[in-house]
């Protein structure tokens, strides 16, 4: 079995999960809308590009790093076993473990949720960070 | 294998670099400061689904433990490095803080900007060039 195989089945689970969430989240959005306090589609989008956003980071991030850790050899592969195909000398198989990730603890986090209160103590932390000043600090969850 | 001072070289930079995640999450109350149990939950499916995949991609032969002086040698499992835990920890909280913090910044933005995403944008009482009122 190749490394693409392995990762097929595994993926394959994500997709499952990440539709699951998807499909919850249809619900509340349905519910929501019911009760007339659903999110505008600007709400939608900023979502959307947040995802692109830390989709593209993540990717980058796994380029430089695992990279890094293939060169001071952390890990070795069967050559046999994996595509040839790399970004540097890091196999593009590695980069599934990251897609997996994108999708799989956002969902798991969204399955999970639903019932907690919303807070903005980060949107504070950010405006007082912006505005350079402490307060943000002394706001203890 | 000799465990030098320079086998525990990955271990300290995975540990730092947790405790960088810990830091901003907390900082901007991200993920598992947002909200512990649900975060905790997250975390722990997130290195179990992983650590999963890796024990099939070393029965398989597919990877293997590099042979360096930057781990400690430990094992869980034949071929799976007790590092491999943290780095796997690290990848999970990195991945849940840039996604919230990509979500945060942005929504930000969208409310300073056209203000026509704010849900209050009635009473917004924000100047445009950021200062939160």
């Amino acid at each position: 079995m190749t490394y693409w195989a392995v990762n097929l089945v595994f993926l394959g689970v994500v997709a499952v999960v990440g539709l699951l969430a998807l499909v919850v989240l249809g619900l509340r959005l349905r519910r929501a809308r019911r009760d007339g306090r659903a999110p505008d589609a600007g709400r939608r989008r900023v979502a959307l590009s947040a995802a692109a956003l830390a989709t593209g980071v993540l990717l980058l991030m796994t380029a430089v790093f695992d990279n890094v850790m293939i060169g001071v050899g952390l890990v070795g592969y069967d050559p046999d076993l994996i595509s040839g195909q790399f970004v540097g000398i890091a196999p593009l198989e590695d980069f599934a473990y990251s897609v997996a990730a994108l999708v799989l603890l956002p969902s798991v986090w969204t399955l999970l949720g639903g019932v907690s209160p919303r807070t903005d103590r980060g949107r504070d932390a950010l405006a007082a960070a912006r505005a350079g000043t402490p307060a943000a600090r002394e706001a203890r969850p | 294998m000799e465990h030098g001072p320079l086998g525990f070289a990955y271990l300290v930079a995975l540990l730092v670099s947790i405790f960088g995640m810990a830091t901003l999450d907390r900082r901007f109350t991200l993920f598992v400061w947002r909200d512990p149990a649900r975060g905790a939950v997250t975390l722990l499916a997130g290195v179990v689904f992983f650590l999963a995949w890796d024990l099939v991609g070393i029965d398989l032969g597919i990877f293997f433990r590099g042979e360096t002086a930057f781990m400690t040698g430990w094992q869980l499992y034949p071929e799976l490095p007790v590092e491999e835990v943290f780095f796997l920890v690290l990848l999970c909280w990195l991945t849940m803080n840039l996604h919230r913090g990509a979500l945060l910044v942005l929504s930000a933005r969208a409310g300073r900007s056209a203000g026509a995403v704010g849900p209050d944008r009635s009473t917004r009482a924000v100047d445009p060039r950021g200062g939160a009122a």
